[in-house]
């Protein structure tokens, strides 16, 4: 394999991955995909498809903690990070079983799925665009840093990706703060209708939208809208468009008109997964796949022109030393994932992107002492740190049905109050306790604990778990030079790869966030009669944190992302506004490493969006 | 243990009387011979015969008394100090599929009873179907 020559190869096979070898490949380009994970999972139709989404599923049945990377497997030769193995470093210790290195002060708590279709296999399947403002968050607000580009330059792309992913929403509740009337095109419509939104979410929104809140000496008036997702619905008949396209002579990718939107059904079979069923467990398996994920996208590739080598770890990037052009990847590949046999390959191609996941991304570069000009690849890590709250409602709410959430409170993603604050979204999450205390089996053992056993029993669980509200308060990260993914050579994995090793910390523009989120959260509890459970518990929590002497807790939102930011020179940053590295004009980045910041959108339809847009400036390279 | 009683039959009564679900509910899990070996292979032989003595016992003594069988679980299987905790463990079993955090198969965590007591389905399982979240429970 290492003798042929591609136009372009990739690495790495989730959303961004994908979407730009379905782009390449049908614009009739030849493209390789390197992927680290098992050929099992790159099976995109029939019966092979089946089976090991089975297999997954039933991995998934059989794990005790449910965790998002549960269903998939970890390999020896491809370890995921595992967010049950957030154990810090010790200095003069053994390191703590993980694939990260956590050099702290605070362990850094999400993960990625490092297989076939990415993490995109587990995510929720909220697709928010980024608000205008946080792409000028600098100039707005002196806080953080400008993109290069704005939103509406991005805007375009962002209807690629509602297309690509197919996500159902309505248009006219999607109204953000700061925003314009521009904000969605004119007529605009999502694909599909919809995702109906919970029996609780309306219970709640009864009393919470519109409703006052002061903090910080402000009112503000919330609002409770419904949340577009990347699932199936009913497909909206005014939506007029089917695919994406390269027009050639513009050279610019664009809508192509339909009469209709079909529904993408699952990989292996048509007739299943065109509508969600309701299965709430979408995080970490839609039983069906009404839920989209990257390998539909790849499925949509033009197979003449792709070849997709999986068992293919990248370990490094070889560089003429001359011209700085990237002149091959270096991988291994791996017979047995349990096994450290291997075969060294190299792959050659005109252009080249890494799409591996930010931190897996970032370590590649650092591995290679590439792109590094500015010394940024590898900072700047960012995630939603997720400060949860949670109580017991009077009236019945039902939770753990439907989807993780289908509304959000939008009103602290953008203010002037980002000068002095990080913002944040609010989704209402419709899986009741499960996340801060994993209820409801921690119900079930509490109660037998105090020697409660059979009617008694079951009518204390029906009391207790139809009554509990879980509020997300996801705040958004700012950009910091020292959280960063570093190497170290004395910290390799079972192939002689090098293991991420984390700094990880948050300061107080974030902390002072969680503060007023709590105590928005306290009125909105108020008014709905909710009695407050949520305990910050500064012993067994992982990521406890203390700010004016109150402690929080905060917890990984999944949303990886700022490790070779996206700049306005060589000097600020590891690509430029096309998302080619400064330092190597055939090499492009790809994925939420990109995000020179991360404002209050679950980063996927943005990191969609961004590739779309690598896309384009890669055919027009080419 | 004497002989002629089958401990199956106990263990049925007595999941009956811990779970707050009846006979049919229980079977129709599907589960009821999976978790009688689970029962056996987790818990030692002594413990079983004792456990299921004192539960044999229980019965014939409070015969269509249910207050009273109710008193004497409270007092005489539901301590932590009472048969390892097995009352508990048998109630986790039913309600989550689980033998401690053990996960006993794929299908006891679809048949767990929580999701029945909370009107709700196990995640990933039993789907209710498009948009039946945005009604109460049937």
């Amino acid at each position: 394999m290492e003798s042929k020559h591609y136009d372009v190869v990739i690495v790495g096979s989730g959303i961004s991955g994908s979407v730009i070898a379905k782009t390449l490949t049908n614009a009739g380009k030849k493209v390789l995909i390197l992927e680290a994970g098992l050929q099992a999972g790159i099976a995109l139709e029939g019966e092979a498809a089946y089976n090991v989404y089975q297999d997954y599923i039933r991995t998934f049945y059989n794990a005790p903690a449910k965790v998002p990377n549960s269903p998939y497997p970890d390999l020896k030769d491809a370890p995921s990070i595992d967010v049950l193995q957030i154990q810090k470093l010790q200095p003069g210790q053994v390191p703590p079983p993980g694939y990260l290195v956590q050099k702290g002060p605070l362990p850094f708590a999400s993960d990625c799925m490092r297989g076939p279709g990415g993490t995109t296999m587990h995510w929720l399947g909220t697709t928010l665009r980024m608000l205008p403002n946080d792409f000028r968050m600098k100039s707005v607000y002196d806080q953080n840093v400008d993109w290069p580009i704005s939103y509406e330059h991005l805007k375009p792309f962002y209807e690629m990706a509602e297309l690509e992913i197919g996500v159902s929403g309505n248009v006219q509740d999607q109204h953000y703060p700061g925003i314009g009337p521009d904000f969605f095109g004119e007529d605009y419509v999502y694909p599909m209708r919809k995702i109906p939104q919970s029996y609780m979410d309306g219970l709640i929104s009864k009393k919470t939208d519109r409703l006052k809140v002061t903090v910080n000496d402000k009112t503000y008036q919330l609002s409770c809208i419904s949340t577009p997702q990347g699932r199936n619905s009913v497909p909206n008949t005014r939506y007029a468009y089917s695919k994406i396209i390269w027009d050639k002579t513009k050279k610019k990718l664009r809508l192509a008109k339909a009469d209709q939107y079909n529904n993408i059904p699952s990989l292996w079979d048509n007739y299943t997964g065109e509508r969600c069923e309701g299965n709430a467990s979408c995080v970490p398996i839609c039983p069906v796949q009404a839920k989209y994920n990257a390998l539909k996208t790849l499925k949509k590739a033009n197979k003449e022109n792709l070849e997709v080598s999986t068992r293919s770890v990248v370990s490094r990037i070889i560089i003429d030393k001359k011209n700085k052009r990237v002149e091959g990847i270096e991988y291994k590949r791996y017979e047995n994932p349990g096994e450290p046999e291997h075969t060294n390959l190299t792959a050659k191609g005109t252009i080249y992107v890494l799409a591996a996941s930010a931190i897996e991304n970032a370590k590649i570069l650092l591995a290679s002492d590439a792109a590094n000009t500015s010394d940024q690849v590898g900072r700047n890590l960012m995630d939603h740190l997720v400060m949860l709250t949670w109580g017991l409602s009077k009236e019945k709410v039902y939770p753990y049905r439907g989807p993780g959430s289908t509304t959000n409170i939008p009103t602290f993603r953008d203010g002037e109050f980002r000068k002095e604050h990080a913002a944040w979204i609010s989704p209402i999450d419709n899986w009741g306790w499960s996340w801060p205390v994993f209820s409801p089996g921690s119900d079930v053992s509490a109660a037998i604990a105090n020697g409660l056993f059979g009617k008694a029993l079951r009518d204390h669980i029906n009391e207790v778990v139809t009554r509990q509200v879980l509020l997300h308060f996801e705040v958004e990260q700012s950009p910091e030079p020292e959280n960063r993914v570093t190497i170290d050579p004395a910290y390799k994995d079972a192939l002689g790869n090098y293991k991420p090793v984390i700094h990880y910390s948050v300061s107080d523009y974030m902390l002072k966030s969680f503060e007023a989120a709590k105590i928005v959260s306290d009125q909105i509890f108020e008014a709905n009669d909710i009695e407050d459970h949520t305990v910050y518990n500064p012993v067994t929590d992982p990521d406890y944190v203390v700010y004016k002497g109150q402690g929080y807790t905060f917890r990984g939102a999944g949303h990886i992302v700022g490790t070779h930011r996206m700049g306005f020179t060589k000097d600020d940053s590891v690509v430029d506004k096309d998302q080619r590295c400064w330092d190597h004009d055939n090499l492009f980045l790809a994925g939420c490493g990109n995000m020179p910041t991360l404002g209050t959108s679950n980063p996927t339809l943005t990191m969609t969006a961004l590739a779309f847009n690598v896309a384009e400036n890669i055919l027009k390279q080419l | 243990m004497k002989p002629e009683v089958d401990p199956k039959n106990l263990f049925l009564e007595i999941s009956v009387l811990l779970t707050g679900f009846n006979n049919a509910e229980l079977y129709a899990t599907g589960m009821f011979d999976t978790y009688y070996h689970a029962l056996q292979a987790n818990t030692g032989q002594a413990n079983f015969a004792y456990f299921f003595e004192e539960v044999e016992k229980i019965l014939l003594e409070n015969r269509n008394e249910p207050e009273k069988i109710n008193q004497a679980i409270t007092s005489r299987l539901m301590q932590p100090s009472s048969y390892n905790g097995l009352a508990g463990s048998i109630i986790t079993m039913w309600y989550t599929g689980n033998w401690g955090n053990d996960v006993i198969d794929g299908q006891a965590y679809v048949q767990g009873l929580v999701w029945d007591a909370a009107q709700t389905h196990p995640p990933g399982a039993k789907q209710p179907g498009f948009g039946s979240w945005s009604m109460p429970p049937l």
